[in-house]
């Protein structure tokens, strides 16, 4: 992990500089802390949630994510508490996404819920399991339990799945979280069975007609960005240059590659 | 008084357990040394690693038992497979056979005698040591004795009926004899050998005081777990249903990596127990597990966290697993009931099978089933076997040069059913008998298998184009497997299994073989071509000479495929795997062997 180097960089970028902590050797937690270009912090807060994990307790992660200063301090404790979560029950699970927790705490359940999720059986004879979970996806009490259910809709869909149908489905769907998640499962298709160019998902990230579609090329992106030999550095780079510009989607794909340097 | 006793034994449990921790004191003289990054080796591209950590695969089945002498199931002989070795293994790269508890053999001149030198100075996993005794009970007291009920004894069977006879040499030599020459006769010596000093107690052979039948029921799982003795990499160290089972490293496995390091690497070998193959591959990303079979339909959802989460989706559309997929056609149908007369006539006559094998629109069923990732089939053969008679000499590069390729033409079966009278006759698009009744053929296959359900929806399709007409009749998969015993199915879609050795099939393709199940009538009046595949499959096992063999097998798949065509194949999937890149070697995951699934088990590591 390389954290120097962007003395040259805010000779010549001394505006977007003021705003920035990078390149003064600080490490991921000062990163996190301070920087002020919100997807640089939250990268690092990204990297940093495997240690807050394993050394600090749910209910410090959890005042954490709440009351964190910066969204990178936030997004550390809210990764953390997700790898904490996935020891918890259905219903502990289930009673998080659902309730009035700050939706910092409610998004660490997402992931640890999709397990539960996919695991629901009944004794109705006509009970569908991915139309109980379209069901919740579209009225479940929270953004985060109906992105939870979209999410593990999508999942059990998968084998049916098709890119065409899920570039409809990530404009036009019965609710956001499922057109998010349709996007989330049709950037997988972008790198496997139906390619596209990076040119065309930085398109997509940037010009995509709706967020699902924006989503794709993100997480599509990324994936390529991460393949690259482009370094950290590179990555703060374009972040400090494009803040607060293009998309939130494209920038959120250098968000998940420099997260993934962060890490190494 | 008894609490001291108590606590003293304990005490000697103890250091007893410290002790056969320990390991051996030196690498012995005959360790089985695994060539690791060494180039010229089939592992040239692994690496050697370090040892820790604890692995974490899943499973969605209990084990059964923790006795492989009777198991019938992988859900046991996957833990059984890791605590056990035999006297020969295969390759986990070339898929090649090589010395294991054997360090070498010799194979008399005319091919009725093997002597294997075992390997000396090795212990079982509670410190014991191994000797040519372990290998004639294994053989002698239960494989080969009627009391114990084991699927091994049919594979060493021989051609006239009668068995191997093993005998003990000395303490590190054992001769096999068999009656004829029977190729293989090594493949099935690999079966694994078993603890005399652990199991004998069990067998009534041996132990009059116990009934017949006891070993059937030995290593149960309410055996303690501490009872378990092998020579494999892993042993049981503990199982919670429902939750998983916890396996140790044997502190007397005798391979090891290039720098005397020995393996394997993990300390720990975890099998999470898991509701479905769906919470398998969400744990995976969650990254609860570190290595996953995984389904073409995964490769989108995992491709999309690839490199944020730092593993590798493998993904090879060109290594095709073991199995064969199929179109079975009832050349029985009605025989036993007297109907059906028309149908049997036709499905008898070889080149309407050969209609239906240009029926089959395999890319279409690749590209639209299979999202590209299967390969067109043509042989009873894997693909990976090294008799496969795509390649041009015995485990030499898959060519197909001599491939028997149907391609997918309307026009061709049309002309083949034309040439046998098979036209339409009344105007209504549909092709007729002879008689002037429609040609209408049912197809099945088991009800949910969307794969299978979408190839005969394409063939059916296909066949339709010419005026073929085949009803598509999806049924539970019970009913469909009692229609292929029953002979009263008519077209079939289904799968085998698959491995290396052809022979494995002869219970498939024999005239009066119990799973000839397209012909069953032919156990007493085979055609002429089924006579040549019985010979074929014949000399194929009498000789000891794998090149000779494989000129044999290829004539035999040509023959199957070109003349029989009792089954059309169709497509094969591909091998899909996925395992984070923290895990070293994991990059040699193949079909043959994967980290999770047995093979690399003991070569993998964390970096």
């Amino acid at each position: 992990m390389k954290l120097t180097g962007l003395r040259a960089l805010v000779v010549v970028m001394s505006s977007i500089a003021l705003l920035s902590v990078i390149g003064l050797g600080a490490n991921l937690e000062s990163i996190a802390s301070n920087e002020l270009v919100p997807e640089i912090s939250a990268a690092a807060g990204m990297a940093l949630a495997d240690s807050y994990a394993a050394t600090m307790t749910e209910a410090e992660l959890e005042a954490l994510a709440v009351d964190g200063r910066t969204i990178g301090l936030r997004t550390a404790a809210s990764g953390a508490l997700a790898i904490l979560y996935r020891d918890k029950t259905e219903d502990e699970i289930m009673a998080i996404l659902k309730g009035d927790a700050d939706p910092m705490i409610r998004a660490a359940a997402i992931e640890p819920a999709q397990v539960y999720l996919v695991s629901v059986t009944s004794d109705d004879e006509d009970f569908k399991l991915t139309d109980y979970l379209k069901d919740i996806a579209i009225n479940g009490e929270t953004h985060e339990m109906r992105l939870a259910a979209a999410k593990a809709y999508y999942f059990m869909s998968r084998k049916s799945l098709k890119a065409a149908d899920l570039e409809e489905q990530a404009v036009t769907n019965d609710s956001d979280e499922l057109a998010y998640a349709a996007g989330e499962t049709l950037s997988g298709f972008y790198l496997s069975f139906n390619p596209k160019t990076q040119a065309e998902l930085e398109d997509l990230a940037i010009n995509g007609s709706s967020e699902g579609l924006r989503v794709a090329g993100e997480i599509a992106l990324s994936s390529l960005l991460i393949k690259s030999d482009l370094t950290a550095l590179d990555f703060e780079t374009t972040l400090l240059s494009i803040a607060g510009t293009k998309s939130a989607e494209y920038r959120g794909a250098y968000k998940i590659a420099l997260a993934n340097r962060y890490a190494q | 008084m008894k609490k001291t006793v108590l606590v003293l034994l304990g005490l000697l449990l103890v250091f007893s357990a410290l002790a056969i921790a320990q390991g051996y004191e030196t690498m012995p003289a005959d360790a089985k040394i695994i060539p690791l990054g060494q180039a010229d080796t089939p592992y040239a591209d692994a690496q050697p690693g370090v040892r820790g950590g604890i692995f974490y695969c899943a499973t969605i089945s209990n084990p059964k038992k923790w006795n492989d002498v009777t198991a019938h199931e992988t859900s046991t002989t996957q833990y059984t497979g890791l605590m056990l070795e035999g006297l020969i293994s295969t390759n986990p790269v070339t898929v090649a056979i090589e010395p294991e508890l054997a360090k070498s053999w010799d194979v008399s001149e005319d091919g009725l005698t093997i002597t294997f030198h075992l390997r000396q100075g090795l212990k079982w996993s509670d410190g014991e040591p191994f000797t040519a005794d372990d290998v004639i009970f294994s053989f002698n007291d239960l494989y080969l004795n009627e009391d114990v009920e084991t699927d091994t004894r049919d594979i060493l069977v021989l051609p006239d009926d009668s068995y191997p006879v093993v005998t003990k040499i000395d303490d590190y030599t054992v001769q096999v004899t068999t009656s004829v020459v029977f190729r293989p006769i090594l493949n099935s010596m690999g079966a694994n050998i078993l603890p005399k000093h652990a199991l004998a107690q069990y067998v009534h052979k041996l132990n009059p005081d116990v009934p017949v039948g006891t070993f059937n029921s030995a290593w149960g799982l309410d055996t303690d777990p501490s009872e378990l003795v092998g020579m494999g990499p892993f042993i049981v160290e503990s199982y919670t249903p429902d939750q998983n089972v916890i396996m140790r490293r044997n502190p007397y496995y005798y391979h090891y990596d290039p720098n005397g390091v020995q393996l394997p690497y993990f300390d720990k070998y975890v099998v999470l127990t898991v509701a479905s193959q769906d919470v398998s591959l969400l744990k995976f990303r969650n990254g609860e597990l570190d290595a996953l079979g995984i389904r073409a339909a995964d490769v989108p959802i995992l491709k999309s966290e690839e490199a944020q989460k730092d593993f590798t989706v493998l993904v090879n559309p060109d290594l095709p697993n073991y199995g064969t997929s199929w179109i079975g056609i009832n050349e029985d149908i009605g025989l036993a009931e007297g109907t059906h007369d028309n149908e049997r006539a036709l499905f008898r006559t070889r080149d309407f099978r050969a209609a239906l094998a240009h029926l089959v629109d395999k890319q279409a069923i690749i590209d639209s089933l299979f999202n590209g990732l299967a390969v067109p089939q043509w042989s009873p053969v894997s693909y990976l076997s090294p008799f496969y008679a795509g390649r041009d000499y015995y485990g030499g590069p898959v060519t197909e040069k001599d491939a028997v390729i149907f391609e997918y033409s309307l026009d061709k079966a049309a002309e083949l059913l034309d040439g046998i009278g098979i036209v339409d006759r009344d105007g209504d698009g549909w092709r007729d008998y002879e008689d002037g009744t429609r040609v209408e053929i049912e197809l099945n296959t088991n009800a949910g298998n969307t794969v299978r359900e979408g190839v005969c929806l394409i063939v059916a399709d296909r066949a339709a184009k010419i005026g073929l007409k085949l009803n598509f009749v999806p049924v539970d998969f019970n009913t469909l497997v009692n229609k292929l015993f029953a002979s009263t199915g008519e077209l079939i879609v289904l799968g085998l299994t698959g491995g290396p050795e052809p022979n494995n099939g002869a219970n498939v393709y024999k005239s009066d073989g119990g799973l000839h199940f397209w012909h069953y009538s032919a156990a007493d009046n085979p055609t002429e071509v089924e006579k040549k595949i019985d010979e074929l499959l014949n000399a194929g096992v009498s000789t000891l000479d794998n090149d000779k063999a494989f000129e044999i097998y290829k004539e035999y798949q040509i023959t199957l495929a070109k003349d029989d065509l009792g089954l059309v194949y169709t497509v094969n999937s591909a091998f899909t795997y996925a395992y984070y890149n923290k895990l070293g070697n994991g990059n040699l995951s193949s079909p043959v062997a994967t980290p999770g699934g047995g093979g690399l088990a003991d070569i993998c590591y964390f970096k």
